[in-house]
């Protein structure tokens, strides 16, 4: 018990030895992180007319990993934010006699210029690499019965944060867009099947070049972040409103998610501070 | 920096002025099923140009059947009914209580073919490999039924099956009935009977709405399996019941100089079928990529065989099925 106890003040005095060589406003901004897992449900509105003329509505789950940070770039008023999100649909045709099931993961990583308008509000814009991979499956279907969505957009993405006291309880307000500019996008021609590209090989012109005026996207987030007893939680909005008209095949996907998730803001320490730790009290 | 503010502000409305991507919608309704069925197929059906079918006449016809107060039958039938006008099989209307279709591309001809005589070949000890069944026949010819394309058969089931007829002078693919399946299956039972890579024919597809709106047409090869491959003569028996997969697989046989088509012409059955849908849910099944032959002669309409037999009546009574003979004395000259 007593070799416990010594054990535990000198891990204490090795830690407050590190964080007291650099006081708390000297901390490496760009090493703090915030990080929010959530998970949601919500609406989705589906069409694809390579499957079907009809749009099919029902239920979406998702689940999102996001981590922001301020980097080193421009005087440290750059930060990278890295989010990822992966959702399963179950949807129906207006007259409830088919259904189909819809995936999709995107990933979005890129880096925001902070303009700081005061202590409280700032806005962010910059710019973001956005990829999808996901797929629309028509349980009804004979020969076409499965449509890929696949594709990679270069995004403009701005945000706005803004921190405020609700009855002297601090919140953090942000709404984010993002909007695809230019991209890659797979797709088959109108009557072409999977057959034809992927066992006959031929994929010429099923990859397209995209932008506004055949994949018009856009990706918002609005999110609130309030205390909750020693833990901060997010409450996010996410409309997520994807289309494209390409080789005569429309598609969208609407999705309207209510997300919920607890953020954590983490420090990143040098592999240099962790060995200062003794092994046996290293987590690895 | 305030110019820069204003632009971001600016972004942030963008959203207003994004278009929505949507497709006109049609009233589940009588008059609106029927013109979303008719758009349907106007904008991606692949023959209406080699079948000579004038579809906007079609819809001044039909249209007027349509009334608003009309039963769900009857709606059904004048649908069908127009839908019977391009003489294709592949093309289906159905919900959960019936299907329309076109089946007078075997229905108005011979069969050529009887299940029961062809079992007395078979007898009771046949044996099946996937989909395959096949049994080597006492004059030392091998035989095979394969009844449905949608019935798996391997490279490896092949392999046995050629395997044990190795001893045989020739052997006879029986594919009569067979009304289609994977187009897969029809590549990989033909690959073993080809020792080099073969032309067989092409593909195109529908690129825009116009009905002669195709892609380039796409050369089709079978290239040789890597398994065991035969290298005597073969004959296929065919009839008016060989559709679709059935039909492609005839077409990539009779490339090959060991192979002879026996029986009554294919049913046909060349274009890919993809399937939309209705307001009301109802489901369309249409062609939508036509196959070729290696001439880029349509196939649409079948095969003719290279030597045509019937199954007579008298062999019919005597329990003997003329195909199979006949092909049985070729297979001996």
């Amino acid at each position: 018990m007593k070799i416990r106890i010594v054990l535990l003040i000198i891990t204490a005095l090795i830690i407050s030895n590190c964080l007291s060589a650099e006081k708390l406003d000297s901390l490496h901004v760009n090493r703090l992180f915030n990080r929010c897992v959530s998970i949601g449900a919500g609406y989705s509105n589906i069409l694809d007319t390579y499957l079907s003329t009809q749009k099919y509505t029902g239920t979406d789950i998702r689940i999102s990993r996001e981590t922001m940070r301020l980097t080193k770039i421009s005087s440290g008023n750059v930060s990278l934010q890295n989010f990822f999100q992966a959702d399963l649909s179950y949807t129906h045709n207006p007259v409830d006699n088919n259904n189909a099931f819809a995936g999709m993961m995107n990933w979005d990583y890129g880096l925001h210029y902070q303009f700081r308008l005061s202590d409280k509000l700032k806005l962010l814009a910059g710019g973001q690499s956005d990829m999808n991979l996901g797929f629309v499956y028509n349980l009804h279907n004979s020969n076409n019965p499965a449509s890929v969505r696949a594709y990679v957009n270069l995004d403009a993405s701005g945000m706005a944060i803004w921190h405020f006291n609700l009855k002297k309880v601090p919140m953090v307000l942000r709404y984010q867009l993002n909007i695809p500019v230019v991209g890659v996008m797979f797709s088959p021609e109108m009557g072409q099947s999977y057959y034809e590209i992927f066992t006959l090989g031929n994929s010429d012109g099923v990859i397209h070049l995209t932008s506004l005026h055949n994949q018009p996207s856009v990706r918002q987030l609005l999110s609130l972040d309030l205390p909750l007893g020693s833990q901060e939680l997010r409450v996010s909005y996410l409309a997520d409103l994807q289309q494209s008209h390409i080789n005569g095949i429309k598609t969208h996907t609407y999705s309207h998610v209510l997300m919920v998730g607890f953020v954590k803001s983490l420090y990143s320490l040098h592999r240099k501070d962790v060995n200062k730790l003794p092994a046996f009290l290293q987590v690895y | 920096m305030k110019r820069k503010i204003a632009y971001i502000i600016l972004f942030f409305i963008l959203p207003l002025f994004v278009g929505c991507v949507d497709e006109d919608s049609y009233d589940n309704t009588p008059a609106g099923n029927f013109e979303q069925l008719w758009k349907i197929m106007d904008e991606k059906y692949c023959f209406f140009e080699y079948k000579h079918v004038n579809w906007d006449s079609i819809h001044t016809v039909y249209s007027k059947l349509i009334i608003p107060n009309m039963s769900e039958d009857a709606l059904f039938e004048v649908m069908g009914n127009m839908l019977s006008l391009l003489r294709d099989g592949h093309v289906n209307l159905s919900y959960n209580g019936n299907v329309s279709r076109y089946w007078s591309w075997y229905e108005d001809y011979p069969r050529n073919f009887d299940e029961s005589i062809k079992d007395l070949y078979l007898g009771t000890d046949y044996r099946i490999a996937g989909g395959l069944d096949y049994k080597i026949l006492t004059d030392n010819i091998g035989y095979i039924y394969y009844g449905d394309f949608s019935s798996t058969v391997s490279n490896s089931n092949i392999d046995r099956v050629l395997s044990y007829f190795s001893i045989c002078n020739g052997i006879i693919i029986d594919v009569r009935n067979n009304g289609g399946g994977s187009l897969s299956n029809s590549t990989t039972l033909a690959s073993h009977f080809t020792n080099k890579r073969v032309h067989t024919g092409y593909i195109r597809h529908k690129t825009g709405t116009g009905h002669n709106d195709f892609s380039n047409p796409l050369a089709i090869y079978v290239d040789p399996a890597n398994g065991i491959r035969w290298q005597k003569k073969v004959i296929i028996l065919t009839n008016r019941h060989c559709f679709s997969a059935t039909n492609d697989f005839v077409n990539s046989m009779r490339c090959f100089p060991n192979v002879i088509q026996l029986g009554d012409k294919t049913g046909g059955g060349s274009g890919m079928p993809f399937t939309s849908e209705l307001p009301n849910g109802w489901i369309v099944r249409f062609s939508a990529s036509p196959y070729y032959d290696a001439n880029m002669n349509q196939i649409e309409f079948g095969i003719e065989p290279d030597v045509y037999v019937e199954l007579s009546t008298e062999d019919k009574l005597n329990g003997k099925d003329t195909l199979i003979e006949q092909a049985r004395k070729l297979l001996k000259e």
